[in-house]
């Protein structure tokens, strides 16, 4: 993929996917958040450009044509191809999901899905969250201690509840990184399903209640149809 | 209608193999017969005749002469043989004319073919002959013609009882024939006309309880049952139908008219954004759907474990209490021991959170929600009730139905997505799903078997382990 490698910022995405306008929404989207996109429409196309290396995530549809996208993901993990691979299917059941997952899938994505939920998901696969041990984690102005179960915003300690500070413990792990609902209740709550309400945003707002005091700038931000984002200056 | 097809129909061939077992029987039986009786009658000729040419053997010549003669006097039927030879072979007296082939031994001899006295063919006859004295031959004999008449007799009379029989069950198998045929025919036309999509047509069923009633009856039932899931899908798919077409119907409206009115980029933004929400609406209802569908179609799945109600209400309440706060609305959980079942928590985690944001949207501020999970008596509860609007009567039965939305709609949408979820998960696990009145409000429970534990220390222990789950918060 010569034409898409590390052209901006950001890591090159291979688009494995045999519907066309979906294929060229992604693409659109995926660019538009500044990653070079490569698109393959079939199962030995996709295999072929993503052995040339230069994808540093792959975006797979599980029914190609008839073909078995998630044989794309066996061959390429049995070659000991780690490249993260995010699985999109209209196939949503459980048991769909843990195959997909199965077969080497890091993320699992139903369609029909919001395209910013797909480029929240490709970002934090090609962040892939560095197995840190580290009993610290620090973000612009806050700092959290991971055995102290402790958190300070500049000089000023921040009091959180469990559930608040394992919340915040996500989006500092992930600085400046969109973070969508569907992805706070699968990893904070371990919850697999969405609420018909807006739960999370109440989370959020009690969350930046307590680490936005006063006329402090606002650190979680909403973003547009997407989720929510901790941003900090690095 | 006696057709070609009764003469091809099962019951007239079982019919006719059965004439031909009949026939076949009747033929053995009379063969056995006629053999018996003709060795028996040829075995007591040829003793009889034995006998008296020992006895003769002793006579004077004159007296065997006068009784040879009287023998053959007193023979109106010409059957009885008895003659005497001398000892070259030549006719003294008597008949037959020439001495027939037989040894001088006293014993009974057939003979096939005796010159008979005057014309006509050779006679059968059983010959004894003995040798005398004087070197005489005497020869008694007695003709079988009478015998082979006698055979001829019985020969007859079968073939005359057999015709007669064989027609006979052919006419009765016939008949059978046609009567299953007309039975069968009914049948086949009852078919005809559901295969040409006639589903509420049903077998003919006699009152009479045969092997083809029953079969009548079963293939009525299976019609049935066939007949209440194709309702029952033309009502999912009306549904379906009317839940998809309706948000899609609005969402094309919103961009037509953004098309044709829409003048500035605003109004067209708007126009979008509404479609859009619409179109996600018309997506909700199709997972739900699928998942639903999944889930009626009843696997079990491997997921099952043991799942603690209990645990999965905190953690429920945990998750809702900061929504109810916002909203005025005040949350309780009752949850103090564990309620263990059988089940996949995933499921009954989302069914109970969709009655719990039911609850929530439907209380009004100032409104309470509980939220309970108990086990007594070896069925698990969990009780959310609410402070709200409560369900009419007439409702509660249909509210779980698939996406049923009541008069509720409009002020809180995905109501009837969520409680065809819980429903599903319910039937999946088993469970029994109710609605109660809760005075004011709803109360919705969800009964099921709990997992039985061994020992009470078991059901403290496991209670001391878990945290406290007395929670109130307003």
């Amino acid at each position: 993929m010569p034409q898409t490698a590390s052209i901006g910022a950001k890591p090159a995405v291979l688009v494995i996917e045999d519907e066309r306008a979906l294929a060229e929404e992604i693409r659109y989207e995926l660019q538009a958040e500044g990653y070079p996109v490569a698109l393959a429409e079939t199962r030995a196309e996709g295999l072929r450009v993503a052995r040339a290396g230069g994808a540093a995530v792959l975006v797979v549809d599980r029914m190609l044509n008839h073909e078995d996208g998630l044989s794309i993901l066996e061959a390429l993990r049995e070659e000991g191809n780690p490249t993260p691979i995010l699985v999109i299917s209209a196939l949503s059941t459980v048991d769909d999901r843990i195959r997909g997952l199965k077969a080497g899938g890091d993320d699992y994505l139903v369609k029909p899905f919001e395209l910013r939920e797909l480029t929240a998901r490709v970002e934090a696969l090609s962040r892939r969250i560095p197995d840190s041990r580290a009993t610290r984690l620090r973000a612009g102005p806050l700092e959290m201690d991971l055995v102290e179960r402790s958190v300070r915003r500049g000089e000023r300690r921040v009091e959180l509840l469990p559930r608040e500070f394992k919340l915040l413990e996500y989006f500092m792990r992930r600085p400046n990184q969109i973070v969508t609902r569907a992805m706070l209740l699968e990893d904070v709550w371990n919850y697999k399903f969405l609420p018909q309400t807006n739960v999370v945003d109440v989370h959020i707002g009690n969350l930046r209640r307590k680490i936005d005091a006063g006329g402090e700038p606002r650190l979680i931000v909403n973003v547009r149809a997407a989720g929510f984002k901790l941003h900090v200056d690095d | 209608m006696w057709t070609i097809d009764v003469l091809r129909s099962r019951a007239f061939r079982l019919a006719l193999a059965f004439a031909a077992a009949i026939a076949a029987a009747a033929t053995v039986v009379f063969t056995l017969i006629y053999l018996q009786f003709s060795s028996a009658s040829e075995h007591m000729v040829g003793a009889r005749l034995s006998d008296e040419a020992t006895r003769a053997l002793v006579e004077s010549d004159d007296e065997l002469r006068a009784q040879i003669t009287q023998r053959l006097a007193s023979d109106l039927l010409r059957l009885d043989y008895a003659g005497l030879f001398d000892a070259n072979g030549v006719l003294l007296l008597g008949d037959p004319p020439s001495l027939p082939p037989i040894r001088p031994d006293g014993r009974p001899h057939l003979v096939d073919s005796v010159p008979t006295r005057g014309a006509g063919r050779p006679d059968q006859a059983i010959f004894v002959a003995v040798r005398r004295a004087d070197g005489s031959i005497l020869v008694l004999g007695r003709s079988l013609s009478e015998i082979n008449d006698l055979r001829g007799t019985v020969a007859r009379a079968l073939a005359l009882a057999l015709a007669p029989t064989t027609i006979l069950i052919l006419v009765i198998g016939a008949f059978f024939a046609r009567r299953a045929q007309r039975r069968l025919g009914s049948i086949h036309a009852a078919i005809a006309e559901i295969m040409n999509g006639d589903l509420k047509q049903r077998l003919p069923v006699k009152s009479e309880v045969d092997d083809l009633d029953r079969v009548a009856r079963g293939v009525n039932l299976m019609l049935d049952e066939i007949w209440r899931l194709l309702d029952q899908l033309r009502h999912i798919g009306d549904d379906i139908a009317h839940d998809l077409r309706t948000p899609l119907a609005v969402a094309r409206a919103k961009i037509e008219r953004g098309l044709e009115r829409g003048s500035t980029i605003e109004e067209l933004r708007s126009a979008m954004a509404e479609a859009l929400n619409h179109l996600d609406r018309s997506a909700a209802t199709i997972s739900a759907f699928l998942r639903v569908s999944a889930m009626e179609s009843g696997r079990r799945e491997r997921s099952f474990g043991p799942v603690d109600l209990s645990a999965v209400c905190a953690g429920l309440f945990e998750f809702y209490e900061p929504l109810a706060q916002s909203k005025g609305v005040a949350i309780a959980l009752a949850a103090p021991r564990p309620a263990l079942v059988r089940g996949d928590e995933d499921l009954l985690r989302e069914a109970i959170s969709n009655l719990v944001d039911n609850a929530i949207k439907f209380t009004p501020e100032g409104g309470r929600v509980l939220i309970a999970a108990a086990a007594a008596d070896g069925r698990a509860t969990v009780e959310v009730s609410d402070s709200g609007s409560g369900v009419p009567p007439q409702d509660r039965e249909d509210i779980f139905r698939r996406f049923y939305r009541g008069a509720r709609d409009g002020a809180a949408q995905g109501y009837g997505l969520g409680l065809s979820i819980v429903a599903a998960v319910a039937k999946l696990h088993g469970f029994c799903l109710t609605v109660e009145d809760n005075a004011p409000g709803a109360r919705f429970v969800l009964r099921g078997d709990s997992m039985v534990f061994d020992s009470d220390e078991a059901t403290r222990d496991i209670g001391a382990a878990a945290p406290k789950r007395l929670k109130t918060s307003a």
